[in-house]
Order: structure tokens, then C-alpha cells, then sequence
């Protein structure tokens, strides 16, 4: 018997392990999806086989849990022997046949009985009353009728159960599997304010399904963190395919083997021509009295419900029923976070490149802390960030960046971008064998005041006081005026 | 007109029948399987035992074997039986296709059937094949043609196939009996492609420290063949590998999970093979090719379990960003306040209800052979809201050969209950001494410290210790 959908279903996609950045695969997104299908099946008495179809293509059989029968499963099966051309040779092998030739000119059709004596693999041998031929070599139109379908070939790759039942009953079944073929990433939309001291932030939830299977009104939720997931197992591949009838050797007189010319050499000049008569297309601004044409934004919908805690991970509830289709991607809302504090300062780190008396640039470093206070204080899943600024009313790509997973009350920084304004410039100013003398130099070209926060990688002797300690590394931290520098000497100490 | 439609249709039915003596098969779609017995080694070759009825004429008899599994290892193959001795065994692997069939058809004799294009007559005339290089050239009364040269239809009949070639890889053996009959045999052979691993299902109740577990065989056929109806025993264990010596890239004890904390010294009931835990399955079962199977072995319903976390600084180190602290589902396998079964290898997913009480997955890790008794501690995950930022805060050097390093780990935890994390510091070469701690730890071994530290709920804690490193 067979169960062909599901009545309803819960779908939690999982992010691809080892992917913290970068995009979703969408020809086969990476990660994997949990997806619970209520089922409601009319079971009869005895022994039953029962067939579900309709389930994700990217199945993992071995996870799969079936709850709901009354007395339970005897075994459960995935059967990989598919229904194809070549499956139903390989299924009636030493098995009778019909073959049935037309006449190209007349139209007359004949039929004789056959055996299949070889094949799949290589070509489709069959047994004749008068002797034995080769399917598909004789240049006339011929072909093979199978009396029925084998019961025990699919048209895909099933799972089925063995279940009995006392009685014959209408049972509510609970199918809960995993299945590759999804992945969900978070990208996040950061607008400053104009004050800049505050950020907008908003994020989208991407949930991509490469699988041939879509679900509808389908209870979706995305679970963040670092499950542990396993390689997967071998899995039996799948029979079948297309049926290739192969010949013996076909060269006549008139053909000649390959390897006796030589290909000519065609001149490349006309495909060059043709790849410099590209047309390229720009992209214009338009001009800002159409940007005040826009009607006004309609108002955004309910921010989504905050994470709630699965074990030690999160899981973040799409509030509605949506469509997971197959082959696509979504995208939902994932939080939303007006009026975030954010400190704007400027970072860099000591390193080998340093103390050859050039200056470089700093970075440009946006920090928010995720707690209450400062307008966050939620698990934030990683994910690329994307900095918007409004400038003449013009809203402008400032950044991008990818975060890591921020639990709460973890310090979270945006590395926007270089700043040629501010820079930092290292000296050694003197060396003994115990000790070298470092100069360090921070300049602004700003208008502005700016925080800067340097990292220095090394044992600063006398031991600091005031210093935060991060890493292995000590902090400095200074405000440089507007358009002027700021510098701080000490000694490194060598052994 | 009925009675010509019904021997038309008997026509059609009736060549199968008439075919029969001819094909090595019975083409009404049976097995030729007798009474299939099936061992199954996970990880190694499986042991098929299939006891046939042989029916054999006094003195030499040559035996066709079909429907063995096509990844057959045809030198473990074992035929034996009353009054029947052995004389050779054959195993054929050189496949039928159209080009080994006119391959093989060279310098023999075969029927052409021509059939006219514009009226559809058939002609008829025998054809020798000279060579089958790139085309086929052959010879017909006395004159030499290539086949199919004017691009005409051309019918190809061969009189009979080579006696080697198979549609399958076939077993064949000749034997020599006392006297003719029937006579019951059993065939044995190893072949790999058949195989099984355990999946085990862990739904934890972290309120309620429990956990169900359910443990499923999951049994894979690649062989090619079907067993049907087959008396199925799976063993736990390798027993093709020379007694479980490893490599060092397969080395089961620095390799796999390191799931098991403390091995367990308790017996089970169920059979044993030497070392090895025996499966049975309770009804005999068909093992289709191409099939992965399930079959539950193992239930158990509210096993004490609880969540930790577990922290592992591998070397005297520090992280300018807080690194995620391992989820670590801790049991037993014990019969008191255990699972009370020993585990065979494979992977445990583990799974908790969600607030609406919908089963989540929340990780999953694979467990080595596991004796009953012993204490698992199995990683799911990295936490998200417990995390550890190691810091070096000074490091001094105390002597030509010694160092001082002060280390400070800072332990976070956003959840909203208090938790426990175990931190570990390994990588304390040569004589390395603690001087000082701010929370009394263990020295599990001379490389490595561990402290179980008490993280308040929303909250963090440091612990500080110094370590004094002579090398």
C-alpha cells in the first residue's frame, strides 16, 4: 500500500558544517534538513508493506523514525532498483519478451517471442526461435514488450516499512528523517543612522531546497549553532538508467577511422572578432528627483519571535506556514533590530610588517555589544553583514563583512574598511640585547575624533597597568583628535 | 475467432515453457536460491550459506550455480554434500554482449536476414565471418562483404553463443557422484558488498535527565544479487582483518569517537561468536540488491543521561575570540541506571523536543564497539552560549630551561541556568608543575589538568593558574 503525501509537515534546515561564509550551493546546498510528515494511512489487518512516497529526494534512510504504527515496524527498507530502460532488462533477464519489428515501407507489424539472454551491460542480446541477435544492430526498427512492470522495481529510490496490525485501522503516522539538500544562511542589512552612533538592523533568513521535492504550507524553522554531523555511510546505488544497446564494430567501406587525418587548424581571428563586438552596459545612477517619486515603504511586518533553545543550540521559528519549494530558494525575516548602539573606531595589530617606519592604513571597525542595554542582547547566527549608509539621500553600500556566531553579551565587530585617513605608523626607535624601543604613531585626517585600538603582540616591560589583556596580545586604547596624532612609546622586552 | 485469439494468447505465454530447456534460468521468475542462510560481518565479507537440491547423474556432472552474488571471492567457495566429491570449480566472469558474441563468431558460420526496403521481402543467406576489426568483414557463397556496407537494414542471427560467455558471473562446479538422483548440497562462500552498521536514535529529555534510545541494524546489499527468504545473523565485528590489528591511520583506540570514558566490565545475554556479539534477526528476511535495510534491535525507555560541556585548550595558548565550549551527552551502557546492552559501532543522532515538543536534531557522533557497563560521553556539538576565551597573561622566563606562564581562561555562559563546564589544558611537556590555582583541579596525566568549573546562569567566571615548566 502506498502513502503518497504527506498531510502535514515540519521542515528544519541545518547549515552546511563546514561553511561559516561564503553563499549556498545552489545546485546542491550542503546542509541538511530534519522533516517531520504527519501521515494518515488506512492500515489493513495482518502484514503490511506500505510505501511512502513523496518524501525528500536527499533522504538519509538510516535516520529515519517511523511512530504511530500499533504494533510497530518489523523492518524498514530502501529500495535503490529503479524502473528504466535498463532496470526492466536487467529485470527480465532469462525472462520471455515480446519483439515487435514495423516495417518502415508498409507499416506491417511482427511480433515474436524472445528471451532475453544478455544484458543490460554492454548491449541487449535475445534469444530467437531461429538463433540469437543482437537488439538494435540490425538497422531495422524494433523493440521490446514487457507483459507487466516488476513488482519489486520503483520510479525512485523508496522507503517502505513492514508493519503489522491487529486489525485493520486508520492510523496517524509520524515520518521524521533527515535529508540532504538544504542549507539556510543569515545575511544581515545594517543602515547607520545619521547620528552615527546607531545602527538599523535587520536580517534576512535565506533557506535554499536543491531537492526535486517542495513542501507546501510547511512549519519551517532553522536551527544555528554547530551540531556534530558524521560523513555519511556507503549507500547501495541505484540500478537502472538509460539502456545503451552497443554493437559490434559498425565500420563500412565509406567510413573512415579517426585516427587517420589529422583535424585542419581553423584560424581563431573571427572568434576574437566576435568576443570584441561585445556590447557593455553600465549601470547609471539615476538622478535623485525620481528616487522622491517612490511611494513611501509599506509598514514592515512584526519582528520575528526571538531563538528559543534547542539543547545548546538555537532555533529560530519562521512565524508562518510557508512553501519550501523544490529547486528554489526563500527568504523570510529572520530579526530585526532597530536603534543598536554601535562604536565607531579604528583597530590594528602589530605585526612583522611593522617598525620599517612607513605608515598603513587602520580599519575601519564597528563594534556592538550584544546586550539589552544596547538594543541587542539575542544569539545572532553567523552571516554576512552589509553596511548601508544614507548619504545625500542616497542609500550607499559602505561595507561588507562575515561575523561568526555571537551568543549574548559576546563583543561583536564589523571590520568594515581601510581608512587611508587614519593611519598608524611603528618606529624602533632604539635596540639593546634586552629590550627594543617602540614608537607608535596614530594620525587623523578627520575632521572628527577618532577611538583607535591597537593590538600589541608583545611582552611590554614595565607591565601595564591600565591594559586590557586580549590573546596574547595587549590593547591600547586612545582617542586621536581631530586632524591631529597621538603617539605611545615602550619597551618590548626580548628575554 | 475466440478460439484463435485464445491460442494466440497461449502463443504468447507458451515459448517461455518451450525456451525453458534451453535457458539456464527458470524463466517463471523464481530464485534459484535454495534455503539461504546469511552471516553478516559488519565492515567485512559476509558468510552465504545456501542449501540446494542437486539433481546429478552417476559419475561426472558439471553444476551451474546462478543467483550467487556477483562479488563472489571464488576461492572460500565450499560445496558439500553426500556421496559427491569435488572436481573442479569454475568461476566465469567474461560477460555476453553483441561484440564478444561477433568477437567469438569469427570464423563460424551465421544467418543473414536481408529485408528489401521498398517491399519488406525477407532474403535469407548464411554468411562466414572473416574478421570483426573496427567493421565486419565476412563471406557469403564466394564472394567478400562488409556487413551492412550499403547502409541497409540487416538481421544478424547467430546459431548459438559461446559456451563461456555469461549474462551474469557465474559458479560452476564439476563433480564427480557416487550414483545419480537427487541429492542436498550446501554451497558456502564469503563475499564482500554485503555489510552492517548500527544507528541508534536518542531522543534527550534535559528537564527530566533522560534519554530513549532506540538502536536499528541497518544492513546494505551492493552484491548484485538478491537473497530471498534468508536466515539473517549479524555479528558484531571484523573477524577479516588478522584479529583487529590496525594500521596507525586506522587505529581503534587513538581514532573514532573517544566516546567511551571509562570501558564497562559487565556480560550480556546475548550469543556470542569468540569475542564477538551475535544479532539474530527473528523472522527470516529477503535482501534485496540495491536495498538498504532496517531492523530494530535495541529500545530502551528513560536511561538516565545528562548534558555537559567540555573545554580542551590543547597546547599553553590563547583566543582573541571566545571559542565554543563541546555539548557532551553523558550515560551509561550499564544494566543499573544504564541501557543495559552492549552498543555495536555506529553513529548515535541525538535529537530533543523543541516547545512545541517537536523532535530536533541536535547532533550526532559514532561510537566504537561498546561493552555493556561502561560510561560514554558522546559530543553533539559546539555550544552556542557556553564558550572559553584561554589567555596567556604573562609568560616569564624563570631560567635557562624554565618558564613561568600565568594563564587565565574566561568561561561564558548565556544561558539562563547555571552549567558546568570540565576545561582541560593539555600540552604540559616536560616537568610542568601548578603553582598556583584559583579553583582546585585534577592532573589526569603528566600532560594534561582538568577542572570542572561552575558557570553561573547569564554569567562568567575566571579561573587563573600558573604554570611552572621545567624542560
Amino acid at each position: 500500500m502506498v502513502s503518497a503525501k504527506a498531510d502535514s509537515v515540519s521542515v528544519t534546515v541545518y547549515r552546511q558544517p563546514d561553511r561559516a561564509k561564503g553563499a549556498i550551493d545552489p545546485k546542491w546546498p550542503g546542509g541538511y534538513a530534519l522533516i517531520n510528515e504527519t501521515r494518515i494511512i488506512d492500515l489493513p489487518k495482518g502484514d503490511s508493506v506500505v510505501r511512502f512516497e513523496g518524501v525528500a529526494e536527499g533522504l538519509m534512510p538510516e535516520t529515519a523514525i517511523l511512530s504511530g504504527m500499533p504494533q510497530g515496524v518489523r523492518e524498514k527498507n530502501r529500495d535503490a532498483r529503479l524502473l528504466s530502460p535498463a532496470g526492466l532488462v536487467d529485470a527480465y533477464l532469462k525472462r520471455s519478451v515480446t519483439l515487435r519489428r514495423t516495417d518502415r515501407k508498409t507499416g506491417k507489424v511482427s511480433e515474436q517471442d524472445a528471451i532475453i539472454s544478455a544484458g543490460p551491460m554492454g548491449g541487449v542480446i535475445v534469444q530467437t526461435a531461429q538463433g540469437y541477435e543482437a537488439l538494435g544492430c540490425s538497422g531495422l526498427p524494433e523493440r521490446m514488450l514487457y507483459p507487466r512492470v516488476p513488482t519489486d522495481l520503483s520510479p525512485r529510490p523508496t522507503l517502505s516499512v513492514i508493519a503489522t496490525s491487529a486489525r485493520s485501522a486508520r492510523v496517524t503516522l509520524q515520518l521524521t528523517y533527515l535529508a540532504e539538500g538544504f542549507d539556510w544562511a543569515a545575511n544581515y542589512v545594517a543602515d547607520m543612522q545619521d547620528d552615527g552612533r546607531h545602527l538599523d538592523l535587520m536580517a534576512w533568513l535565506t533557506v535554499a531546497n536543491g531537492g526535486v521535492t517542495g513542501f507546501a504550507d510547511a512549519r519551517l524553522s532553522v536551527i544555528a549553532g554547530q551540531p556534530n554531523k558524521q560523513g555519511r555511510k556507503v549507500q547501495p546505488r541505484s540500478t537502472g538508467g538509460p539502456l545503451q544497446l552497443r554493437c559490434w564494430p559498425m565500420d563500412i567501406t565509406s567510413t573512415h577511422p579517426q585516427w587517420a587525418l589529422f583535424p585542419i587548424d581553423m584560424p581563431q581571428t573571427e572568434a576574437m572578432m566576435d568576443s570584441a563586438q561585445e556590447i557593455v552596459v553600465t549601470s547609471m545612477r539615476a538622478p535623485a528627483p525620481m528616487m522622491a517619486a517612490l511611494p513611501p515603504p509599506p509598514p514592515p511586518p512584526p519582528p520575528p519571535p526571538p531563538p528559543e533553545d534547542v539543547g545548546d543550540l538555537k532555533l529560530y521559528r519562521v512565524p508562518m506556514t510557508v512553501d519550501v519549494a523544490a529547486r528554489g530558494q526563500k527568504q523570510v525575516a529572520l530579526l530585526r533590530q532597530p536603534e543598536v548602539l554601535v562604536e565607531r573606531l579604528y583597530a590594528a595589530t602589530i605585526d612583522y610588517r611593522d617598525g620599517n617606519g612607513r605608515s598603513r592604513p587602520m580599519t575601519l571597525r564597528l563594534r556592538l555589544q550584544n546586550r539589552k542595554a544596547d538594543g541587542l542582547g539575542l544569539a545572532m547566527p553567523s552571516g554576512r553583514v552589509a553596511l548601508f549608509e544614507t548619504i545625500d539621500g542616497q542609500r550607499l553600500l559602505a561595507g561588507e563583512t562575515d561575523i561568526g556566531d555571537k551568543a549574548e553579551g559576546e563583543r561583536v565587530d564589523y571590520d568594515i574598511a581601510q581608512s587611508s585617513d587614519v593611519r598608524i605608523l611603528a618606529l624602533i626607535g632604539g635596540q639593546s640585547a634586552k629590550a627594543r624601543r617602540w614608537t607608535l604613531t596614530l594620525t587623523n585626517a578627520r575632521p572628527f575624533d577618532a577611538t583607535a585600538e591597537i593590538l600589541i603582540p608583545h611582552d611590554i616591560a614595565p607591565r601595564p597597568t591600565q591594559m586590557e589583556r586580549r590573546g596574547n596580545s595587549w590593547v591600547w586604547r586612545a582617542t586621536i583628535p581631530a586632524n591631529g596624532e597621538i603617539s605611545y612609546s615602550y619597551d618590548q622586552k626580548l628575554r | 475467432m475466440t478460439t484463435v485469439r485464445l491460442l494466440t494468447g497461449l502463443a504468447l505465454l507458451l515459448p517461455a515453457a518451450a525456451f525453458a530447456q534451453t535457458a539456464a534460468v527458470d524463466p517463471t521468475g523464481a530464485t534459484a536460491q535454495g534455503d539461504v542462510a546469511v552471516t553478516i560481518y559488519n565492515g567485512g565479507p559476509s558468510l552465504v550459506q545456501d542449501d540446494r537440491q542437486l539433481s546429478v547423474n552417476a559419475g561426472r556432472n558439471r553444476i551451474e550455480f546462478p543467483d550467487v552474488s556477483a562479488r563472489i571471492r571464488p576461492e572460500t567457495v565450499n560445496l558439500s554434500g553426500p556421496g559427491f566429491s569435488i572436481v573442479e570449480q569454475n568461476f566465469d566472469f567474461d560477460l555476453l554482449s553483441p561484440d564478444k558474441l561477433m568477437d567469438k563468431a569469427v570464423g563460424q558460420e551465421v544467418t543473414l536476414v536481408r529485408t528489401n526496403p521498398a517491399t519488406g521481402a525477407e532474403t535469407r543467406e548464411r554468411a562466414k565471418i572473416l574478421a570483426a576489426n573496427g567493421g565486419i568483414v565476412m563471406q557469403i557463397g564466394s564472394r567478400i562483404e562488409v556487413l551492412r556496407d550499403d547502409g541497409l537494414p540487416v538481421r544478424v542471427i547467430f546459431d548459438r553463443v559461446p559456451p563461456n560467455l555469461r549474462a551474469r558471473p557465474t559458479l560452476s562446479v564439476t563433480i564427480e557422484a557416487a550414483r545419480g538422483g537427487t541429492v542436498p548440497a550446501r554451497l558456502s562462500y564469503l563475499t564482500p558488498n554485503l555489510g552492517w552498521t548500527a544507528d541508534y536514535v536518542a531522543l534527550f529529555d534535559a528537564a527530566k535527565g533522560a534519554m530513549d534510545m532506540q538502536g536499528w541494524v541497518t544492513l546494505t546489499n551492493n552484491t548484485g544479487t538478491s537473497f530471498t527468504n534468508a536466515k539473517t545473523i549479524l555479528v558484531a565485528g571484523n573477524p577479516a582483518n588478522g584479529g583487529g590489528r590496525h594500521n596507525w591511520w586506522q587505529s581503534p583506540g587513538t581514532g573514532g569517537s573517544g566516546a567511551i570514558d571509562q570501558a564497562g566490565t559487565e556480560s550480556g545475554p546475548r550469543e556470542r561468536l569468540g569475542d564477538y556479539y551475535l544479532y539474530p534477526l527473528a523472522d527470516r528476511t529477503t535482501i534485496a540488491n540495491a536495498q538498504q535495510k532496517q531492523v530494530s534491535f535495541l529500545d530502551v525507555k528513560g536511561a538516565p543521561a545528562r548534558a555537559t560541556y567540555e573545554y580542551l585548550n590543547s597546547w599553553m595558548g590563547s583566543s582573541t575570540e571566545p571559542v565554543s565550549a563541546s555539548s557532551v551527552l553523558k550515560f551509561s551502557t550499564s544494566k543499573q541506571g544504564g541501557l543495559g546492552d552492549q552498543l555495536p559501532a555506529g553513529t548515535i543522532r541525538v535529537y530533543m523536543r523543541d516547545a512545541r515538543g517537536d523532535p530536533q536534531f541536535i547532533g550526532e557522533n559514532s561510537i566504537d564497539h561498546t561493552p555493556m557497563g561502561s560510561s560514554m560521553a558522546l559530543r553533539t556539538g559546539e555550544a552556542f552560549d557556553v564558550k572559553v576565551r584561554p589567555t596567556v597573561e604573562q609568560r616569564t622566563k624563570k631560567g635557562s630551561q624554565r618558564w613561568e606562564t600565568r594563564m587565565r581562561y574566561t568561561l561564558t555562559n548565556a544561558r539562563p541556568e547555571a552549567v558546568t563546564v570540565d576545561l582541560a589544558q593539555q600540552g604540559l611537556w616536560g616537568d610542568t608543575r601548578v603553582t598556583a590555582q584559583s579553583l582546585e583541579g585534577k592532573r589526569v596525566s603528566a600532560d594534561r589538568m582538568e577542572w570542572s568549573v561552575p558557570v553561573p546562569a547569564n554569567g562568567s567566571v575566571d579561573l587563573s593558574v600558573t604554570f611552572d615548566s621545567r624542560y
